[in-house]
């Protein structure tokens, strides 16, 4: 029993070394991969600086076509936001055991592509200054007000269930970090001691941080639901074809869940192998949530079937221009990629085992992800530029679109900011929440004892019992004639 | 042949003489300088206030004229032959200069006065004038509440030499109506010319909407008139429909600029209790916060 603690023990500091080890060296990989982000994200500044100072008239966007690549980034980012409350909300309301070392990189990748996602409608803005034009002559009618309200709302629910597992950990970061010989530990040091809010791990702390986890599970899921509905109200309820469909609300939410658990997976491969995890990250984690991206994907091609079916049965006169051009026009080859290529292929792959291997899983999430960017664009552009007024006297370039370099440089940046955050968050904070990750040893030592224990109880109880029997058969008795 | 080459040379010298003659008069003009033009009218108003206004437009880079900013513009008035200046003013960025006039204005031997306009020695625009001459008249506006026919009658006066007020025949006069914008014209055909009594009258229509009570706003106007210039007069009477105003001009709907109260509601109601969620989880991480301090001096005193 005392070997068994030492192991529990040995186990637990293994698994504190190897989650703050990435927090304690800064790699020349690291280095390099950080001043291409910022080169990136400089050339996007520069674009958008551009882009303020002459105008909406430097990208491709015209009087139609006025939602280009900026409002396709923005929605598909607000998709893969759902990540952290599938992996980590659901999961942990359903008390799945195997949820534990992906918990905070979901949640991260909630927060970043929700503060990302967020500046793409102000960067479609031609004049954000008016920003605030929003809120003093908001109308509540509206539903891009609607939009506004839920998305901070969203942001600020995403932040706490981010930071809520993260006290532990960074009093533990905190305790760990002793020598500060340099500024920037000096800073990592207060930092961490701000982050903790003094956490002792006390037992009334622990019960105020379970409470307010468990509540904050409960309340992020349909705010997160709710965010995701009202973005697609936004084109629901304008009168356009394509968009004037009542089942857009469910339909992207399946769609942000669909792209959001595969940017899970993503994210679980990519820190597996840059910081070593695999211990932790097993394929068996792989498996199972590559199950759940199945039954996602599934619902997502059934709405999407209901998207397209319904009026392509119809055909009616707008809606059919509309399906016309990508059934067989200029979109059609984009169309029938993403719903063969990204959303059919993959429920093939993933329906066999070894689809939903450490290797073979991640391949397929980058198609899901591609395709659901590329999904999002060809809901938002095909659409304006098939109003129901017929588009005359204008240019002839304003009845076509592809973003230029301007969009395309911005929202590059943007991507780029979002790997910058997590690359910051990966080296400041550990990536695994440490204490529910030791949690789930503890349990699953505890589990085992319990089996071991009970096993030895049950050989004893048969042995005694066995004995027992011996001596308490009475020898059979001749019979006397 | 040495006289044809003479006669050429001669001609392209003598051609050569006046371009160059005619570049140094363009020269000779202050460089930068814009041609301008004045466009002055004269009003009177219902007030009996007179009043001067210069137009002035000046050519651009394309040769257009367009308004001219800023000019300074003196107003002359005649007095026996000679002018003797009024005021000055400065165009708006309409290009308009205006001056209220005084009310005895000095008059020549045909009972007008004239009004001069001038641009000079200005740095942006050439000099130039301009003058108009009308006489001072009268446009007296008539509205007879009791009359059932409702008729609107406007008559047109000027001064005669005794100081007595003659009437004005064939004067073109417009009735209009005035809106909260601007004017509408009362009838159809709203131009009617005086009678030998100098008298333009017309009946006026049952169906006009006037203010809460029905109170309306008839205007009389010559306008442009060769020899009076624009005079205009208003008079009020009770002769509209009354305007029913709506009790709740901005009712909650979803298109009006208020929302509907269940919306208000639903909303508020749903994000309100999730933001409340989120004060409570923060007051939660102030407690957890809190136990850092209690812990600290329970510390304390146990040591």
């Amino acid at each position: 029993m005392a070997n068994e603690k030492y192991n529990l023990k040995q186990e637990i500091e293994t698994l504190r070394e190897d989650c703050l080890r990435p927090t304690q060296k800064w790699g020349r990989s690291a280095q390099i991969w950080i001043g291409c982000l910022l080169i990136v994200m400089g050339w996007g500044l520069y674009c958008y600086i551009h882009q303020l100072r002459h105008g909406l008239g430097v990208t491709a966007m015209r009087d139609y076509v006025s939602w280009g690549l900026y409002i396709s980034t923005f929605v598909f980012f607000i998709g893969i936001s759902h990540s952290g409350t599938l992996v980590s909300a659901i999961l942990r309301i359903t008390k799945q055991e195997w949820r534990r070392p992906i918990t905070r990189s979901a949640e991260l990748l909630t927060f970043v592509s929700l503060l990302f996602g967020g500046i793409m409608p102000i960067i479609d803005m031609g004049r954000p200054d008016r920003l605030a034009n929003v809120v003093i002559f908001g109308r509540l009618q509206s539903p891009l007000m609607w939009d506004v309200i839920a998305i901070c709302t969203y942001f600020a629910g995403s932040s706490l269930f981010l930071f809520l597992p993260m006290i532990p950990d960074m009093a533990l970061c905190r305790d760990r970090l002793t020598v500060c010989d340099s500024p920037f530990k000096k800073f990592k040091k207060w930092l961490y001691t701000k982050m903790s809010l003094g956490w002792k791990g006390t037992k009334s702390q622990w019960h105020r941080l379970e409470k307010s986890m468990t509540i904050m599970t409960i309340v992020i899921i349909p705010v997160a639901v709710s965010v995701h509905t009202v973005v697609s109200y936004i084109f629901a309820m304008t009168l356009r074809p394509g968009w004037n469909s009542t089942v857009f609300g469910p339909y992207f939410v399946a769609g942000a869940l669909y792209s959001g658990s595969a940017g899970v997976i993503l994210g679980m491969a990519v820190f597996r192998k840059l910081y070593h995890l695999e211990k932790y990250i097993t394929p068996r984690h792989f498996d199972l949530i590559g199950r759940i991206a199945l039954a996602l994907t599934l619902i997502y091609a059934y709405l999407n079937l209901n998207e397209y079916w319904i009026p392509a049965y119809k055909m009616a006169t707008a809606e059919g221009h509309l399906l016309s051009d990508l059934f067989y026009g200029s979109y059609s080859k984009a169309f029938w990629i993403c719903q063969f290529g990204t959303v059919l292929l993959p429920i093939i792959i993933m329906s066999f085992p070894k689809g939903r291997s450490v290797t073979m899983l991640p391949i397929t999430c980058i198609i899901i992800v591609a395709g659901a960017w590329v999904k999002r664009y060809l809901i938002v552009v095909p659409t304006l530029l098939h109003p129901f007024m017929p588009i005359q006297e204008v240019p002839g370039k304003w009845s076509s679109y592809f973003p230029n370099y301007v969009e395309f440089s911005v929202t590059a940046a943007c991507l780029a900011g979002i790997f910058f955050v997590i690359t910051l968050f990966s080296k400041l904070f550990p990536m695994m929440a440490v204490w529910e990750v030791e949690e789930g040893i503890q349990i699953e030592h505890d589990k085992q004892t319990a089996i071991e224990l009970r096993t030895k109880r049950e050989a004893v109880e048969v042995k005694i019992i066995g004995e027992q029997v011996k001596t308490d058969i009475e020898p059979i008795k001749q019979p006397t004639y | 042949m040495n006289s044809i080459i003479k006669g050429i040379s001669l001609a392209i010298a003598i051609t050569g003489l006046f371009c160059g003659i005619a570049t140094a008069q363009d020269q000779s003009q202050a460089p930068g300088k814009s041609e301008a033009a004045i466009e002055l009218s004269y009003y009177k108003k219902a007030d009996m206030s007179k009043t001067a206004v210069a137009v002035i437009k000046a050519k651009n880079n394309d040769g257009k004229f367009v308004p001219a900013k800023n000019a300074l513009v003196n107003f002359y008035v005649i007095h026996d032959s000679e002018q003797q200046l009024l005021k000055s003013a400065n165009t708006d960025n309409k290009g308009q200069a205006v001056i209220v006039l005084q009310k005895d204005l000095p008059l020549d031997e045909g009972l007008s006065f004239t009004i001069v306009a001038k641009i000079e020695n200005d740095n942006l625009y050439e000099d130039v004038e301009e003058q108009m001459h009308y006489k001072d008249a009268n446009l007296i506006l008539n509205l007879n509440p009791h009359d059932t026919a409702r008729l609107v009658t406007a008559q047109v006066t000027k001064i005669g030499k005794d100081g007595k007020e003659i009437p004005v025949e064939g004067a073109e006069v417009k009735f209009y109506v005035q809106r909260l914008f601007g004017i509408m014209p009362a009838v159809e055909d709203n131009t009617i010319s005086t009678d030998e009594k100098g008298e333009a009258s017309f009946a006026f229509p049952k169906n006009i909407p006037g203010d809460t009570t029905g109170v309306i706003t008839v205007v009389a106007r010559m306008e442009d008139n060769e020899q009076f210039g624009n005079v205009e007069n208003k008079a009020t009477e009770s002769w509209g429909t009354a305007l029913a105003v709506d009790k709740d001009p901005f009712p909650r709907a979803l298109w009006e600029p208020n929302a509907p109260l269940p919306l208000i509601i639903t909303i508020s109601t749903l994000f309100g209790g999730v933001w409340f969620i989120y004060f409570f989880i923060f007051y939660q991480l102030r407690k957890i916060s809190k136990e850092k301090q209690l812990s600290t001096v329970k510390e304390r005193n146990h040591q």
